[in-house]
């Protein structure tokens, strides 16, 4: 049979529990904009009493709400939405190949063949000789500009990646730690409910980063691995990442992995990693380089080409054999280095339009050489214009891809931040009506202590009468 | 299901950011007229332009230079209109002289006019278009005949390319119209025999002379019928590069440019879809139990 006492000893404790309904519900609603932040769930239960009677309520514990199925799936999402936007927003940002600017290759092109045309009509004419030299030199900065304009961006995601890589190892290293610390936590009885939300931030994050997913550890423990299947966390140690410049690849920065038992470094081929360090790295030596290439290609073939023609004409002073672009050795890097030869620049009348060395002036003999370059299939297989339409295709078909799949990946990372936040996010009201909750519960009990401290004061008060107190 | 407030909060930036982005993307459109910008905005497209605005360009440049050489030819048969009137008024003469009524002093008159007569003729070759002397072949930087009609320039006929591997004559052969070369007679030497027997006072001579002259005429006039067909010719490419230059137009501002009404229509429609994703946004964060207005 339960006493007064025994009813205050039971109010005692419930209040205690409507306490931490409520401090949980005021811990979720500070942390209902914390990024990653599960909401807890005080999970109040009876005590049981004795002879019948209840004995009344406490905390069992704190829970936290997580779907884990939907959680396993978000990294994975992450990293691929990281990855798409990265690719999408390096290859939108490059504005070298965009057609009909007025000063890219399409248009130096048209103008330097629609020069020669010009001066075939009255080849002897120097302000049209000076002509044919300005469109080439136009042509070759364009070329040099386009270079400029797809080689400047491969750069700056090197730097880009480079900073981000510190990012990375701190984080590998928190998760490392957040994973001992939480098994230490769990070992002890303590649910590490705020230790599992930052760990789950830094997974967020790395997966953000590198596209690294969870793998399934039975001890409890979050060990993650890049895409390549290469661990970036076990456990409770980190690998590191760090970066090298890569000779066989212009210098651009390469990556490199030292082991979480220290072993390494080894290197780590592109599509080893995701997330956004994986998209800017496919897209610096994917489309870009692509790009670079052919278009450094296009530079040494029209180039060539035209050479060629050049040398077989005659200057106005009977002279013959001169290149009227200067190449440098070799494709690559054709573009930024192509320039108008300078001794024909300094001097058109050395441009060579003539057939012969005793033509005349007005000879136009080599001229249609020159502009019959233009229609020549080149390396690829297509003239020059066909040949810069394929680049231009070509990466604005990687682009606008992109473009799709980063839109498309959004919306799935965007579907299952909405599932994850269904379970996990906080709803305001809800926690508001939780407080009410918990209040009224806590004004009920107050009454119940009243009360029976009113009953207890009448018992006193009896017992004071018999007395005669 | 359940609907957190980061949910509602998150959705909401995402709705907005979303059709804020449309909105930003059709207003470019309509403003700039320009539906492809980046190689990424419609691939197919972007090198339709290239290739199109490349024949654009020489479909213009292409108008430009037979404009020219038309132009050119035209002068020149301006000019070989007036050897032809020298010598249609030198074979008047030597008919007129041939007769045996004319006194020595009247054919030393005439004799005086051929004279002049050949100055004009040499006057009219030594044409300069430009920077160019049209009758030097690829000589054409001097004069291509000197005071006693030796010509100086060379039988080069200057072309011009009016389409891929087509070349179009844009010069006369002076070797062969004036010079004779090929089995021709020399315009100069015609009227140097007629000058020659007027100062003679020779009427046999005279009419000898008028054969000469009347070949020499012909020659002229042939010159002056291919002189013609290149012009023709010219004129058919200018035509055909001009109607090239509009197709080309047409084709790439049918790839680059935006449709106005199109553009406009997406733009509303963007901006509206824009104030309902706000105004739905603002209603959601109405309903709430920490609503001050309590509703």
């Amino acid at each position: 049979m339960s006493s007064l006492f025994d009813i205050l000893s039971q109010s005692s404790v419930s209040l205690g529990a409507q306490t931490a309904v409520s401090a949980t519900a005021s811990n979720n609603l500070a942390n209902s904009a914390t990024p990653g932040y599960a909401r807890q769930d005080a999970v109040v239960v009876d005590v049981p009493g004795v002879g019948g009677f209840g004995g009344g309520a406490r905390l069992d514990t704190v829970t936290q709400k997580r779907d884990r199925f939907i959680e396993a799936q978000l990294p994975l999402a992450f990293g691929q939405a990281a990855f798409s936007q990265a690719q999408s927003d390096a290859l939108g940002a490059v504005s070298a190949l965009d057609p009909n600017t007025g000063n890219g290759i399409d248009s130096a092109l048209s103008n330097f063949f629609t020069s020669l045309q010009s001066l075939s009509q009255n080849a002897g004419d120097t302000g049209l000789r000076q002509g044919v030299v300005s469109a080439a030199q136009q042509l070759a900065m364009a070329f040099q500009r386009t270079s400029q304009g797809l080689s400047q961006p491969r750069g700056a995601l090197d730097q880009q990646i480079a900073s981000e890589i510190p990012q990375v190892n701190q984080l590998a290293a928190q998760v490392a730690q957040l994973n001992g610390q939480i098994h230490s936590a769990a070992a002890s009885g303590v649910q590490p409910n705020d230790l599992m939300d930052q760990r789950q931030r830094a997974v967020d994050q790395l997966a953000q980063l590198t596209g690294a997913t969870v793998v399934n550890d039975s001890s409890g423990d979050v060990s993650l691995a890049l895409p390549s299947g290469q661990a970036l966390v076990t456990g409770g140690a980190a690998a590191s990442l760090s970066v090298a410049p890569d000779p066989s690849n212009g210098g651009h920065l390469s990556l490199l992995l030292t082991r979480a038992d220290g072993t390494g470094p080894v290197s780590l081929a592109n599509d080893a990693v995701g997330g956004s360090i994986g998209g800017q790295l496919t897209a610096r030596d994917g489309a870009l380089k692509t790009a670079e290439s052919s278009v450094d290609q296009l530079a040494w073939d029209l180039g060539t080409a035209i050479n060629t023609a050049h040398a077989q004409g005659y200057a106005l002073d009977g002279t013959t054999g001169h290149a009227l672009f200067d190449l440098g050795s070799g494709p690559s890097g054709a573009a930024s280095r192509i320039a108008v030869d300078s001794a024909v620049a300094g001097n058109p009348s050395l441009v060579a339009a003539a057939g012969s060395s005793s033509a005349g002036a007005g000879d136009a003999t080599n001229l249609f050489s020159l502009i019959d370059v233009g229609g020549q299939a080149l390396s690829g297989g297509a003239d020059a214009t066909s040949t810069l339409a394929g680049i231009v295709a070509g990466f604005g078909s990687a682009s606008s891809g992109a473009t799709a799949v980063a839109a498309q990946d959004a919306a799935i990372q965007s579907n299952l931040t909405t599932l994850r936040d269904s379970t996990s996010g906080v709803s305001v009201d809800e926690e508001l009506i939780k407080m009410q909750q918990a209040q009224r519960s806590y004004e009920a009990i107050t009454r119940v202590i009243s009360t029976t401290t009113a009953m207890l004061d009448s018992l006193m008060a009896i017992g004071a009468t018999t007395t005669g107190v | 299901m359940r609907v957190s407030d980061s949910m509602i909060f998150n959705n909401a930036a995402l709705y907005s950011d979303n059709a804020q982005s449309s909105v930003d993307d059709a207003t470019r459109v309509a403003s700039t007229g320009i539906r492809v910008q980046h190689p990424g905005d419609d691939p197919a497209a972007a090198a339709g332009i290239v290739a199109h605005s490349s024949a654009l360009a020489q479909a213009q440049n292409l108008s430009k230079v037979t404009a020219s050489a038309n132009d050119e030819l035209s002068a020149a048969d301006g000019a070989l209109s007036q050897v032809s009137d020298a010598l249609a008024r030198a074979r008047e003469l030597a008919v007129q002289m041939s007769n045996s009524t004319y006194s020595a002093a009247d054919r030393a008159g005439a004799a005086a006019e051929v004279a002049t007569l050949s100055q004009q003729v040499s006057a009219a070759l030594n044409l300069k278009v430009g920077t160019r002397y049209v009758f030097g072949g690829s000589k054409d930087q001097s004069a291509p005949f000197d005071a006693s009609g030796n010509y100086l320039g060379d039988g080069t006929v200057r072309q011009i390319e009016i389409a891929p591997g087509l070349r179009q004559d844009v010069s006369v052969r002076t070797d062969q119209v004036i010079k004779g070369a090929g089995g021709g007679v020399d315009v100069f030497a015609a009227i140097g025999a007629l000058q020659s027997a007027l100062t003679a006072n020779d009427p046999d001579a005279v009419r000898a002379s008028m054969d000469g002259l009347t070949q020499a005429t012909g020659q002229v006039a042939a010159g002056r019928a291919a002189l013609g067909g290149d012009m023709d010719a010219l004129t058919a490419a200018k035509n055909a590069a001009d109607t090239a230059a509009q197709t080309e137009t047409s084709a790439v501002s049918k790839l680059q440019d935006a449709d106005v009404i199109d553009a406009a229509t997406k733009l509303a429609l963007a901006q509206h879809a824009l104030e309902a994703a706000l105004t739905a946004t603002s209603q959601g964060f109405k309903l709430s139990l920490l609503d001050p207005t309590g509703a």
